[in-house]
Protein backbone atom coordinates (compact mmCIF):
# COMPACT_ATOMS: atom_id res chain seq x y z
CA UNK A 1 0.00 0.00 0.00
CA UNK A 2 1.38 3.39 -0.94
CA UNK A 3 0.79 7.01 -0.12
CA UNK A 4 -0.12 8.22 -3.59
CA UNK A 5 -3.10 7.13 -5.69
CA UNK A 6 -2.52 4.79 -8.61
CA UNK A 7 -4.50 4.04 -11.77
CA UNK A 8 -6.41 1.33 -9.91
CA UNK A 9 -6.48 2.21 -6.26
CA UNK A 10 -6.57 5.00 -3.72
CA UNK A 11 -3.38 5.75 -1.84
CA UNK A 12 -3.04 5.83 1.92
CA UNK A 13 -3.32 9.63 2.13
CA UNK A 14 -6.59 9.79 0.14
CA UNK A 15 -8.11 7.03 2.30
CA UNK A 16 -6.91 8.64 5.50
CA UNK A 17 -8.29 12.08 4.49
CA UNK A 18 -11.61 10.53 3.43
CA UNK A 19 -12.24 8.88 6.80
CA UNK A 20 -10.76 11.63 8.92
CA UNK A 21 -13.01 14.18 7.27
CA UNK A 22 -15.99 11.83 7.37
CA UNK A 23 -15.65 11.57 11.16
CA UNK A 24 -14.92 15.29 11.54
CA UNK A 25 -17.79 16.50 9.37
CA UNK A 26 -20.37 14.09 10.80
CA UNK A 27 -19.20 15.08 14.29
CA UNK A 28 -19.51 18.78 13.45
CA UNK A 29 -23.02 18.24 12.01
CA UNK A 30 -24.19 16.42 15.16
CA UNK A 31 -22.52 18.99 17.44
CA UNK A 32 -23.97 21.85 15.40
CA UNK A 33 -27.53 20.50 15.47
CA UNK A 34 -27.27 19.80 19.21
CA UNK A 35 -25.68 23.10 20.29
CA UNK A 36 -28.18 25.34 18.49
CA UNK A 37 -31.02 23.61 20.34
CA UNK A 38 -29.61 24.55 23.76
CA UNK A 39 -30.69 27.65 25.71
CA UNK A 40 -27.94 30.21 26.37
CA UNK A 41 -25.65 28.59 28.90
CA UNK A 42 -22.03 27.98 29.78
CA UNK A 43 -22.21 24.60 28.02
CA UNK A 44 -23.64 26.14 24.85
CA UNK A 45 -20.86 28.73 24.68
CA UNK A 46 -18.22 26.03 25.20
CA UNK A 47 -19.71 23.84 22.45
CA UNK A 48 -19.80 26.81 20.06
CA UNK A 49 -16.11 27.31 20.81
CA UNK A 50 -15.37 23.68 19.90
CA UNK A 51 -17.57 23.81 16.79
CA UNK A 52 -15.64 26.85 15.53
CA UNK A 53 -12.19 25.36 16.25
CA UNK A 54 -12.93 22.01 14.63
CA UNK A 55 -14.71 23.81 11.79
CA UNK A 56 -11.50 25.71 11.04
CA UNK A 57 -9.59 22.44 11.24
CA UNK A 58 -12.02 21.05 8.64
CA UNK A 59 -11.33 24.04 6.39
CA UNK A 60 -7.57 23.53 6.69
CA UNK A 61 -7.96 19.84 5.87
CA UNK A 62 -10.27 20.67 2.94
CA UNK A 63 -7.60 22.94 1.43
CA UNK A 64 -4.99 20.21 1.81
CA UNK A 65 -7.36 17.58 0.46
CA UNK A 66 -8.24 19.65 -2.62
CA UNK A 67 -4.54 20.20 -3.36
CA UNK A 68 -3.93 16.47 -2.91
CA UNK A 69 -6.87 15.68 -5.20
CA UNK A 70 -5.63 18.05 -7.92
CA UNK A 71 -2.05 16.81 -7.84
CA UNK A 72 -2.89 13.10 -7.77
CA UNK A 73 -4.42 10.85 -10.35
CA UNK A 74 -7.90 9.53 -9.55
CA UNK A 75 -8.37 5.74 -9.72
CA UNK A 76 -10.45 4.49 -12.60
CA UNK A 77 -14.15 4.05 -11.95
CA UNK A 78 -15.52 1.07 -13.91
CA UNK A 79 -19.19 1.93 -13.85
CA UNK A 80 -21.91 2.71 -16.41
CA UNK A 81 -21.76 6.28 -17.64
CA UNK A 82 -24.73 7.64 -15.65
CA UNK A 83 -23.46 6.05 -12.41
CA UNK A 84 -20.01 7.46 -13.03
CA UNK A 85 -21.56 10.85 -13.63
CA UNK A 86 -23.63 10.59 -10.43
CA UNK A 87 -20.60 9.49 -8.40
CA UNK A 88 -18.44 12.32 -9.75
CA UNK A 89 -21.20 14.89 -9.10
CA UNK A 90 -21.54 13.80 -5.49
CA UNK A 91 -17.75 13.80 -5.20
CA UNK A 92 -17.53 17.45 -6.29
CA UNK A 93 -20.60 18.35 -4.24
CA UNK A 94 -18.61 17.23 -1.19
CA UNK A 95 -15.80 19.60 -2.16
CA UNK A 96 -18.38 22.39 -2.34
CA UNK A 97 -19.67 21.48 1.14
CA UNK A 98 -16.17 21.13 2.61
CA UNK A 99 -15.53 24.79 1.74
CA UNK A 100 -19.02 26.29 1.96
CA UNK A 101 -19.68 25.02 5.50
CA UNK A 102 -16.59 26.45 7.25
CA UNK A 103 -16.64 29.64 5.17
CA UNK A 104 -20.29 30.46 5.99
CA UNK A 105 -19.52 29.55 9.61
CA UNK A 106 -16.56 31.92 9.61
CA UNK A 107 -18.83 34.61 8.13
CA UNK A 108 -21.39 34.09 10.92
CA UNK A 109 -18.81 34.46 13.64
CA UNK A 110 -17.36 37.50 11.85
CA UNK A 111 -20.78 39.15 11.46
CA UNK A 112 -21.46 38.53 15.16
CA UNK A 113 -18.17 40.25 15.99
CA UNK A 114 -17.09 37.25 18.05
CA UNK A 115 -13.89 35.93 16.48
CA UNK A 116 -12.76 32.38 17.14
CA UNK A 117 -9.47 31.02 18.39
CA UNK A 118 -7.73 28.13 16.66
CA UNK A 119 -7.04 25.84 19.62
CA UNK A 120 -5.46 28.72 21.51
CA UNK A 121 -2.72 29.20 18.89
CA UNK A 122 -4.12 32.30 17.23
CA UNK A 123 -7.35 34.16 16.69
CA UNK A 124 -8.88 34.04 13.21
CA UNK A 125 -9.48 37.52 11.77
CA UNK A 126 -13.01 38.66 11.04
CA UNK A 127 -13.85 38.42 7.32
CA UNK A 128 -16.48 41.18 7.47
CA UNK A 129 -17.40 43.84 9.98
CA UNK A 130 -20.12 43.01 12.52
CA UNK A 131 -23.64 43.32 11.17
CA UNK A 132 -26.86 41.76 12.45
CA UNK A 133 -28.56 41.37 9.04
CA UNK A 134 -25.48 39.66 7.54
CA UNK A 135 -25.24 37.35 10.53
CA UNK A 136 -28.83 36.18 10.06
CA UNK A 137 -28.23 35.67 6.33
CA UNK A 138 -25.05 33.60 6.78
CA UNK A 139 -26.65 31.65 9.60
CA UNK A 140 -29.50 30.62 7.27
CA UNK A 141 -27.01 29.73 4.54
CA UNK A 142 -24.91 27.66 6.97
CA UNK A 143 -28.02 25.85 8.17
CA UNK A 144 -29.37 24.97 4.70
CA UNK A 145 -25.98 24.02 3.29
CA UNK A 146 -25.67 21.81 6.38
CA UNK A 147 -28.97 20.09 5.57
CA UNK A 148 -27.70 19.65 2.01
CA UNK A 149 -24.53 18.04 3.35
CA UNK A 150 -26.53 15.62 5.50
CA UNK A 151 -28.63 14.61 2.47
CA UNK A 152 -25.48 14.17 0.36
CA UNK A 153 -23.80 12.02 3.01
CA UNK A 154 -26.89 9.78 3.18
CA UNK A 155 -26.92 9.48 -0.62
CA UNK A 156 -23.18 8.76 -0.80
CA UNK A 157 -23.26 6.15 2.00
CA UNK A 158 -26.37 4.48 0.55
CA UNK A 159 -24.66 4.20 -2.84
CA UNK A 160 -21.55 2.72 -1.22
CA UNK A 161 -23.62 0.13 0.66
CA UNK A 162 -25.63 -0.67 -2.46
CA UNK A 163 -22.41 -1.41 -4.36
CA UNK A 164 -21.07 -3.51 -1.52
CA UNK A 165 -24.13 -5.55 -0.60
CA UNK A 166 -26.19 -5.65 -3.78
CA UNK A 167 -23.71 -5.32 -6.65
CA UNK A 168 -21.01 -7.01 -4.53
CA UNK A 169 -18.26 -4.98 -6.25
CA UNK A 170 -15.13 -3.40 -4.79
CA UNK A 171 -16.36 0.24 -4.67
CA UNK A 172 -16.62 0.36 -0.87
CA UNK A 173 -13.62 -1.89 -0.24
CA UNK A 174 -11.25 0.27 -2.22
CA UNK A 175 -11.86 3.10 0.24
CA UNK A 176 -10.98 0.75 3.11
CA UNK A 177 -7.75 -0.81 1.95
CA UNK B 1 -22.03 86.02 74.82
CA UNK B 2 -23.96 86.36 71.53
CA UNK B 3 -20.85 87.38 69.70
CA UNK B 4 -19.09 84.20 70.80
CA UNK B 5 -21.96 82.07 69.46
CA UNK B 6 -21.99 83.97 66.17
CA UNK B 7 -18.23 83.54 65.87
CA UNK B 8 -18.59 79.82 66.47
CA UNK B 9 -21.28 79.57 63.83
CA UNK B 10 -19.17 81.48 61.36
CA UNK B 11 -16.22 79.22 62.07
CA UNK B 12 -18.36 76.12 61.61
CA UNK B 13 -19.75 77.52 58.37
CA UNK B 14 -16.25 78.29 57.15
CA UNK B 15 -15.05 74.77 57.99
CA UNK B 16 -18.07 73.37 56.18
CA UNK B 17 -17.44 75.47 53.10
CA UNK B 18 -13.70 74.94 53.03
CA UNK B 19 -13.69 71.77 50.91
CA UNK B 20 -16.10 73.35 48.45
CA UNK B 21 -13.99 76.48 48.19
CA UNK B 22 -10.78 74.53 47.68
CA UNK B 23 -12.46 72.26 45.14
CA UNK B 24 -13.65 75.25 43.20
CA UNK B 25 -10.05 76.12 42.54
CA UNK B 26 -9.57 72.92 40.53
CA UNK B 27 -11.01 73.21 37.03
CA UNK B 28 -14.10 71.13 36.44
CA UNK B 29 -14.78 69.39 33.17
CA UNK B 30 -17.87 68.56 31.18
CA UNK B 31 -17.79 65.27 29.24
CA UNK B 32 -18.52 65.48 25.50
CA UNK B 33 -20.41 62.17 24.99
CA UNK B 34 -20.03 62.12 21.19
CA UNK B 35 -16.25 62.17 21.55
CA UNK B 36 -16.01 59.80 24.49
CA UNK B 37 -16.23 56.03 24.77
CA UNK B 38 -16.08 53.27 27.33
CA UNK B 39 -15.36 49.79 26.01
CA UNK B 40 -14.58 46.43 27.55
CA UNK B 41 -12.91 43.33 26.16
CA UNK B 42 -13.21 39.91 27.70
CA UNK B 43 -12.09 36.53 26.41
CA UNK B 44 -14.46 33.71 25.40
CA UNK B 45 -13.11 30.41 24.07
CA UNK B 46 -9.67 32.00 23.73
CA UNK B 47 -10.86 34.88 21.54
CA UNK B 48 -11.76 38.48 22.36
CA UNK B 49 -15.36 39.55 22.92
CA UNK B 50 -15.98 43.24 23.38
CA UNK B 51 -18.69 45.79 23.87
CA UNK B 52 -19.25 49.27 25.16
CA UNK B 53 -21.38 51.38 27.45
CA UNK B 54 -23.04 54.12 25.45
CA UNK B 55 -24.10 56.27 28.38
CA UNK B 56 -21.99 57.50 31.24
CA UNK B 57 -21.74 60.77 33.09
CA UNK B 58 -19.08 62.22 35.30
CA UNK B 59 -18.05 64.86 37.80
CA UNK B 60 -14.51 65.65 36.91
CA UNK B 61 -12.32 68.10 38.78
CA UNK B 62 -8.83 67.61 37.47
CA UNK B 63 -5.73 69.73 37.27
CA UNK B 64 -2.28 68.23 36.64
CA UNK B 65 -0.87 70.90 38.95
CA UNK B 66 -3.32 70.17 41.72
CA UNK B 67 -3.43 66.40 41.75
CA UNK B 68 -4.13 66.34 45.49
CA UNK B 69 -7.29 68.32 45.02
CA UNK B 70 -8.39 66.49 41.87
CA UNK B 71 -11.42 64.23 41.99
CA UNK B 72 -13.21 62.10 39.47
CA UNK B 73 -16.53 60.34 39.67
CA UNK B 74 -17.88 58.44 36.66
CA UNK B 75 -21.36 56.95 36.66
CA UNK B 76 -22.03 54.29 34.04
CA UNK B 77 -25.53 53.42 32.84
CA UNK B 78 -25.44 49.60 32.80
CA UNK B 79 -28.49 49.24 30.56
CA UNK B 80 -26.64 51.18 27.84
CA UNK B 81 -24.37 48.19 27.23
CA UNK B 82 -24.00 47.34 23.53
CA UNK B 83 -22.14 44.59 21.70
CA UNK B 84 -21.96 43.43 18.11
CA UNK B 85 -24.18 40.43 18.79
CA UNK B 86 -27.77 40.67 20.08
CA UNK B 87 -27.66 37.52 22.25
CA UNK B 88 -24.38 38.65 23.81
CA UNK B 89 -25.89 42.01 24.80
CA UNK B 90 -29.08 40.49 26.22
CA UNK B 91 -27.08 37.90 28.18
CA UNK B 92 -24.93 40.63 29.77
CA UNK B 93 -28.07 42.34 31.07
CA UNK B 94 -29.39 39.20 32.82
CA UNK B 95 -29.16 38.62 36.60
CA UNK B 96 -26.19 36.25 36.10
CA UNK B 97 -24.08 38.98 34.54
CA UNK B 98 -24.57 42.72 35.09
CA UNK B 99 -28.15 42.45 36.40
CA UNK B 100 -29.12 45.82 34.97
CA UNK B 101 -32.50 45.99 36.70
CA UNK B 102 -31.17 45.53 40.23
CA UNK B 103 -27.87 47.35 39.63
CA UNK B 104 -28.62 50.08 37.08
CA UNK B 105 -25.31 51.92 37.56
CA UNK B 106 -21.64 51.24 38.03
CA UNK B 107 -19.55 53.95 39.65
CA UNK B 108 -15.88 54.74 39.52
CA UNK B 109 -14.53 57.19 42.08
CA UNK B 110 -10.93 58.33 42.28
CA UNK B 111 -9.24 60.94 44.41
CA UNK B 112 -5.62 59.75 44.42
CA UNK B 113 -3.64 60.63 41.34
CA UNK B 114 0.03 60.05 40.63
CA UNK B 115 2.07 61.46 37.82
CA UNK B 116 4.15 58.64 36.31
CA UNK B 117 5.47 60.31 33.18
CA UNK B 118 4.98 63.04 30.67
CA UNK B 119 1.17 63.47 30.55
CA UNK B 120 0.84 60.01 32.09
CA UNK B 121 -0.93 59.35 35.35
CA UNK B 122 -2.45 56.69 37.50
CA UNK B 123 -5.71 57.08 39.33
CA UNK B 124 -6.24 54.98 42.41
CA UNK B 125 -9.91 54.65 43.01
CA UNK B 126 -12.71 52.24 43.56
CA UNK B 127 -15.17 50.67 41.20
CA UNK B 128 -18.65 49.73 42.30
CA UNK B 129 -20.14 47.14 39.98
CA UNK B 130 -23.23 45.16 40.95
CA UNK B 131 -23.01 45.16 44.78
CA UNK B 132 -19.24 44.99 45.08
CA UNK B 133 -16.81 47.87 45.57
CA UNK B 134 -13.19 47.05 44.83
CA UNK B 135 -10.04 49.19 44.53
CA UNK B 136 -9.04 49.75 40.93
CA UNK B 137 -6.00 51.51 39.51
CA UNK B 138 -6.48 53.20 36.16
CA UNK B 139 -3.61 54.19 33.87
CA UNK B 140 -4.28 57.20 31.66
CA UNK B 141 -2.67 59.89 29.61
CA UNK B 142 -3.87 63.40 28.94
CA UNK B 143 -3.85 65.48 25.82
CA UNK B 144 -4.70 69.15 25.52
CA UNK B 145 -6.85 69.64 22.42
CA UNK B 146 -7.33 73.35 23.00
CA UNK B 147 -7.35 75.82 25.89
CA UNK B 148 -10.77 74.62 26.94
CA UNK B 149 -10.81 71.07 25.63
CA UNK B 150 -8.92 68.02 26.77
CA UNK B 151 -8.82 64.31 26.11
CA UNK B 152 -7.99 61.48 28.46
CA UNK B 153 -7.27 57.96 27.24
CA UNK B 154 -6.85 55.17 29.68
CA UNK B 155 -7.33 51.57 30.60
CA UNK B 156 -7.42 49.10 33.42
CA UNK B 157 -7.98 45.41 33.86
CA UNK B 158 -10.53 44.06 36.29
CA UNK B 159 -11.43 40.57 37.36
CA UNK B 160 -15.10 40.02 36.62
CA UNK B 161 -15.65 37.32 39.26
CA UNK B 162 -14.53 39.68 42.04
CA UNK B 163 -17.63 41.73 41.22
CA UNK B 164 -19.85 38.69 40.80
CA UNK B 165 -20.17 39.30 37.08
CA UNK B 166 -20.93 35.77 35.92
CA UNK B 167 -22.92 33.92 38.58
CA UNK B 168 -23.38 30.19 39.01
CA UNK B 169 -21.89 28.14 36.17
CA UNK B 170 -20.54 31.36 34.63
CA UNK B 171 -18.19 31.85 37.59
CA UNK B 172 -16.03 29.24 35.85
CA UNK B 173 -13.17 31.11 34.17
CA UNK B 174 -12.24 28.40 31.66
CA UNK B 175 -14.59 29.42 28.88
CA UNK B 176 -14.99 33.08 29.82
CA UNK B 177 -11.77 34.42 31.32
CA UNK B 178 -11.75 36.34 34.57
CA UNK B 179 -9.76 39.32 33.23
CA UNK B 180 -11.67 42.02 31.43
CA UNK B 181 -9.87 44.96 29.95
CA UNK B 182 -11.59 48.31 30.18
CA UNK B 183 -10.58 51.11 27.80
CA UNK B 184 -11.91 54.62 27.78
CA UNK B 185 -11.57 57.88 25.93
CA UNK B 186 -13.02 60.90 27.66
CA UNK B 187 -13.13 64.19 25.84
CA UNK B 188 -14.18 67.08 28.07
CA UNK B 189 -14.47 70.84 28.03
CA UNK B 190 -14.04 73.37 30.81
CA UNK B 191 -17.28 74.03 32.58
Amino acid sequence: MQLLNTENRFGLMAIFLHWLMAILLIGLLILGLYMVSLPISHEKLKLYGWHKEYGFLALALAIFRLLWRLTNITPRLSLPLWEKLAARSVHWAFYFFMFAMPLTGWLITSAAGLPASFFGWFVLPNLISPDEASRVLFQEMHRWIGYGLIATIVLHASAAFKHHFINKDDILRRMLS
Amino acid sequence: MNRVIIKRYLLALLLFLLPIISLAAVPTWQIVPAESSLTFTGTQNGAPASGSFKKFTGDIAFDPNQLKESKVKIIIDISSVTTTYRDFTSTLLTPDWLNAIIFPNATFIASHFNKIGNNKYTAEGSLTLRDKTIPVTVLFDTEELSKTKGRVKGSTTIKRTQFGVGQGEWADTDTVKDEVQVDFVITAIHK
